[in-house]
C-alpha cells in the first residue's frame, strides 16, 4: 500500500516533470515578447524595409521584425494597421539646457525641457546644439540629461560657457579645443560633436579651435549661423566631409543664403554637398524660409536631417514640432520614405550613433508609430508665410526603450467598461 | 478739395480702426449668451466690436474663420508652472513643474492658474522666474504651506501653515496675481484645510483642496458640509484611489447623494485631471447621473503631460465625448473658472475686454481617450486649436490661416 502510494507519487512527479518539459517552452515562448506591434507599415531605412511587418519588443530591445509574428507570443499586442512603424525619430538640433536664468539659453528660460515636446512628436532622441560648453556641461547633465526620459545627446559649444550670451560666448580665451576634446572624451556616450556659432568677430580662431576639438575627438563639427563676418563659401570650404551645417535654408542678413537672387542654388553650396558636408534644416524661429527651401529642394539641395532648433521662440511659431517640419517637406514634394530616412538613419549616421535610428534586432526599442492625416493643411515658415499641403504626420504611439511614453488615442490601452 | 481731403482722411482713419477681424466664425461666449455666427474685431489688444457682420474694409488684417468656433481664451484653473532647477524639489522650483507657454497656446489656453506650487515664502521666486517671463497669463493659488510643494514631507509641517502671512501676501502684495489658497497632500486631519479657510476669509479668496493621502480617507461629506465655504473648490473630482481618497461615485456606481447637495451648496467641483486623478469609472457614471464638474482643468505637470491628460483641449474633448454639449464644455473652460477665481474680466468677449481668443475646429474621426488607469473611452469628436490670440497678438496658428501664401511674398520682391 505504502509502496503503491509511493509509486503513485513518483508517477505523479514524472507526469508533472514531463508536463513541465513539454509545455514550459511554449508557455515561455508565449510570453517571450513584452510588446508586439502588429500589421503596421514598417519603414526602417537602414534595413531597406518599407513593407507591412510586425515588430516585437523584449526587455527594452527590438526582438524581432518579421512578416507575421503570432500574437500569442507577446504579453501585449498593439494593432498598428494603417499606421507607419518607424525607428524613434532623432532631432539633431535642439536647445534643451533649460534653467531659470532670465534671457539666456544656457541654464536659462530660452531653452526648453525635452520631454515636454519629444514624445508627442515621435522623437526619442534629441541632440542639444551647443547650448552648453565644457565649463557648464556637467550642470546640463545633472539638471536635464540625467532627468529626462528622452535620450539627450549633445554637441559641445567651443565657447566654454556655451550659449551664455555676450560677452561670455564671444570670449576667445574661453574657447579651448583641448578642454572641449577632454569633456567629449569623458562623456563620449553623450557628446557627439562640437558646435561653432554665435561669434561676431572676423578672425577664424574660434572656427579653427572648434575644428581642432573635432579632430582631437574624432567627432563632427556642427556649424550654426550667427557668424556674420564669415563668408558662407569659406565656412563650407573649411568644413570636412561629415561636418554639419544647420539653418541651411535661412534668409537673413547675417549669412548669405544658399539660393541666390535669381533663385539658383549657389554652385559652391552644391560643391560642398558633393564633398560630403551635411545640411541640417535647423528650422527654429528664423532658420527656415520657403523661398530658400523650395527652390533648393527642386534643384537637389535636399536636407540630410530635420533638426527642429526647438527652443522657446520656435515652439509656438512656424516650427511647432519635428513632425510639422517633416510634413512640410512632404508638402514640398518629398516621399514618406525619404522623410523617414532623414529623421532616423541619416540623423543617426551624421552623429556617428549607428546604434540609433534603426530597428535591428538587439537595438534599443525606440519606436514611433505615425499616422498620415489627409486633409487641407497649412505650414508656416520663418517669414510668417504659408505653404499648403494635403498630408500631415501625427504621432500615435511612441516607445522609448520598450516603454510606451506616448499614446495619442489609447491604442495600447484596454477599452473602459462600466 | 477740402471736402475730399476730409472724406479721405476720415475713411483712412475709419479703415484703420480694427487691427484684426475674425470673420464668419461661430462664437460661443457663455457670459454674453452668444452661441451663433458672429464677427469679432480687435483693436489695441482689446475686444473692439462683436457683431453679425463687420465690414472687412475697416480692418488692417482679416482672418476668415468660417467653419470654426470662436470662444474666449481658455482658462486652465489647475496647473503646476513653478519650474526650476532644484533637482531635489518636487513641484516648487523643481522639474515636475512646467513652463506654461509650451502647453497653453497650442491647446487654446491663454490663462493658467498655478495650484499652490508656491507658498508665501517662495512665491516671489515663482513670480520672477516664471510668471513675469511667460506670455501666458499666469495666476496662482498660494499654498497654505509657506514653502509650497517642495516635497511631501515638508508639506506636513503645520508650523509652516500660516494663515496671516498667506493672507498678507495676497491682499497686501499680489492681489492681481494670487486668486486663492491651496491645501494639498496633507496626511493628517482637517487642520490644513481649516488653516487655508482662515486665510481665505482673511484675504477674501476661495480655497482649493486636493483632499487625498489620508489613511483611512477623511470624509468628503464633512469637508463639503462642515469645513469648506460656498465658492471653495474641490479638485481631482474623478480620482479613483479609494484607500486614500474618498470617491464621489460609490462602489455600486452611484453618485453619493451628498455630492449633489454639496454642489447645490456652492462647492465648486474641478476636474484637475493630472497623472493620477481622472478615471472613467468615476467620470462616466457621474455624467450619466447628472453630476457635472463646474470647471474643466488639467493639473498639468511633467507626470501628466504625456499620459492620459495631454493638454486642456484633450481634457475638454473627453467631456464632449461623454455627452456634454460644446457650449457647456466651453462654459467650464471660460466663464465658470473666471467666476470661481473672481476674475470676471476674463473668460468672456465683452467689448473692452483684453483680447484673449481661441479659434478651434471640432475634428471628426475615430478617437480614443485615455484615463489614468490606462483604459480608453472611444470618441468621435476632438477639439483642435487653429488659432490662439493673447492680448490681441496671434500666439498660435496651426495651419497658417493668418499667414499669406509664400509665393505671393516672393512676387512682391
Amino acid at each position: 500500500m505504502l509502496l503503491w502510494k509511493g509509486r503513485t507519487t513518483w508517477h505523479a512527479i514524472i507526469v508533472i516533470i514531463l508536463f513541465i518539459v513539454l509545455f514550459t517552452p511554449s508557455v515561455i515562448r508565449a510570453q517571450q515578447y513584452d510588446l508586439l506591434i502588429k500589421n503596421g507599415h514598417v519603414i526602417d531605412p537602414k534595413n531597406r524595409i518599407s513593407a507591412k511587418k510586425d515588430v516585437a519588443v523584449a526587455a527594452g530591445k527590438i526582438a524581432k521584425v518579421a512578416d507575421d509574428i503570432p500574437a500569442a507570443q507577446s504579453k501585449k499586442i498593439i494593432d498598428a494597421s494603417g499606421l507607419y512603424v518607424v525607428p524613434g525619430l532623432i532631432d539633431i538640433h535642439t536647445h534643451v539646457f533649460v534653467g531659470t536664468k532670465p534671457d539666456k539659453f544656457a541654464d536659462g528660460i530660452y531653452s526648453v525641457s525635452p520631454d515636454d515636446f519629444t514624445f508627442k512628436s515621435g522623437v526619442t532622441t534629441v541632440v542639444d546644439a551647443g547650448t552648453s560648453g565644457w565649463r557648464n556641461f556637467p550642470v546640463f547633465k545633472e539638471q536635464v540629461i540625467d532627468k529626462s526620459q528622452t535620450r539627450v545627446l549633445a554637441f559641445i559649444n567651443i565657447a566654454g560657457s556655451g550659449m551664455s550670451g555676450k560677452p561670455l560666448q564671444e570670449d576667445l580665451n574661453d574657447m579651448n579645443a583641448d578642454s572641449a576634446a577632454l569633456v567629449i572624451q569623458k562623456y563620449k556616450d553623450i557628446i557627439v560633436g562640437v558646435k561653432i556659432g554665435h561669434y561676431e568677430g572676423n578672425d577664424w580662431t574660434p572656427f579653427e579651435r572648434a575644428l581642432e576639438a573635432g579632430r582631437q575627438s574624432n567627432t563632427p563639427l556642427f556649424v550654426e549661423c550667427h557668424l556674420p563676418q564669415y563668408s558662407l563659401e569659406d565656412q563650407l570650404k573649411k568644413m570636412r566631409p561629415g561636418d554639419i551645417i544647420t539653418h541651411s535654408f535661412e534668409q537673413v542678413a547675417e549669412r548669405m543664403p544658399v539660393v541666390d537672387e535669381r533663385g539658383n542654388v549657389r554652385s559652391f553650396v552644391l560643391a560642398a554637398q558633393k564633398k560630403g558636408v551635411l545640411f541640417d534644416v535647423g528650422h527654429g524661429g528664423a532658420g527656415f524660409w520657403f523661398p530658400q527651401a523650395v527652390p533648393a529642394f527642386q534643384q537637389g539641395l535636399v536636407p540630410n536631417s530635420f533638426g527642429s532648433d526647438l527652443h522657446r521662440f520656435s515652439m509656438n511659431a512656424g516650427m511647432k514640432s519635428m513632425l510639422n517640419i517633416m510634413s512640410k517637406y512632404m508638402a514640398i514634394g518629398m516621399s514618406v520614405e525619404d522623410v523617414i530616412v532623414r529623421a532616423t538613419w541619416n540623423a543617426a549616421k551624421s552623429i556617428k550613433r549607428k546604434d540609433l535610428g534603426n530597428l535591428d534586432e538587439g537595438t534599443v526599442a525606440d519606436i514611433a508609430v505615425l499616422s498620415l492625416q489627409n486633409g487641407r493643411f497649412g505650414f508656416i515658415d520663418a517669414a510668417g508665410n504659408r505653404l499648403e499641403g494635403s498630408r500631415k504626420l501625427e504621432a500615435e504611439l511612441t516607445v522609448r526603450e520598450g516603454k510606451i511614453v506616448w499614446d495619442l488615442n489609447g491604442i495600447a490601452a484596454k477599452p473602459w467598461k462600466q | 478739395m477740402a471736402t475730399m481731403l476730409f472724406i479721405f482722411a476720415t475713411s483712412t482713419l475709419h479703415s484703420q480702426q480694427i487691427d484684426l477681424l475674425l470673420k464668419g466664425g461661430h462664437m460661443i461666449d457663455p457670459k454674453n449668451k452668444i452661441d451663433e455666427q458672429m464677427d469679432v474685431a480687435i483693436t489695441n489688444g482689446k475686444i473692439f466690436q462683436v457683431a453679425k457682420n463687420i465690414s472687412p474694409q475697416q480692418a488692417k488684417k482679416l482672418i476668415d474663420v468660417s467653419g470654426l468656433y470662436v470662444t474666449p481664451g481658455f482658462i486652465d484653473m489647475h496647473v503646476h508652472a513653478f519650474n526650476g532647477t532644484d533637482v531635489d524639489a518636487y513641484i516648487a522650483n523643481g522639474l515636475t513643474s512646467l513652463p506654461p507657454d509650451g502647453f497653453t497656446f497650442r491647446a487654446g489656453v491663454t490663462t493658467v492658474v498655478d495650484a499652490g506650487s508656491s507658498g508665501w515664502r517662495n512665491f516671489r521666486l515663482f513670480k520672477k522666474q516664471t510668471i513675469d517671463k511667460s506670455q501666458t497669463r499666469v495666476l496662482a493659488f498660494l499654498n497654505i504651506v509657506g514653502n509650497g510643494m517642495v516635497g511631501r514631507f515638508e508639506e506636513q509641517d503645520t508650523t509652516d501653515m500660516n494663515p496671516q502671512q498667506t493672507a498678507y501676501m495676497i491682499k497686501k502684495l499680489f492681489p492681481d496675481i494670487i486668486v486663492g489658497i491651496k491645501a494639498a497632500h496633507y496626511w493628517g486631519d482637517f487642520t490644513q484645510v481649516d488653516r487655508a479657510v482662515v486665510a481665505g476669509n482673511l484675504a477674501n479668496v476661495p480655497v482649493m483642496v486636493d483632499f487625498g493621502e489620508h489613511q483611512p480617507p477623511n470624509s468628503i461629506e464633512d469637508l463639503f458640509m462642515k469645513h469648506l465655504r460656498p465658492g471653495d473648490i474641490f479638485t481631482h473630482t474623478y480620482s479613483y484611489g479609494p484607500t486614500v481618497r474618498e470617491t464621489v461615485v460609490d462602489d455600486n456606481g452611484k453618485v453619493k447623494p451628498f455630492i449633489f447637495q454639496a454642489q447645490k451648496r456652492g462647492i465648486i467641483f474641478d476636474v484637475g485631471h493630472g497623472g493620477g486623478a481622472f478615471s472613467w469609472r468615476q467620470a462616466v457614471p457621474a455624467m450619466q447621473q447628472g453630476f457635472q464638474p463646474n470647471v474643466i482643468s488639467t493639473d498639468l505637470h511633467a507626470e501628466s503631460m504625456n499620459g492620459g491628460m495631454k493638454d486642456m483641449s484633450n481634457v475638454m474633448s473627453k467631456f464632449l465625448n461623454m455627452g456634454m454639449s460644446l457650449h457647456d464644455v466651453i462654459l467650464r473652460a471660460t466663464w465658470n473658472p473666471a467666476n470661481v477665481i473672481k476674475r470676471t474680466d476674463l473668460g468672456n468677449l465683452s467689448v473692452g475686454t483684453e483680447a484673449d481668443i481661441t479659434v478651434f475646429n471640432v475634428r471628426k474621426g475615430d478617437f480614443g481617450f485615455l484615463d489614468i488607469r490606462k483604459t480608453t473611452l472611444k470618441g468621435t469628436q476632438k477639439l483642435e486649436v487653429e488659432l490662439t490670440i493673447r492680448a490681441g497678438k496671434i500666439v498660435w496658428d496651426l495651419d497658417g490661416m493668418s499667414a499669406p501664401p509664400w509665393e505671393e511674398e516672393l512676387q512682391k520682391k
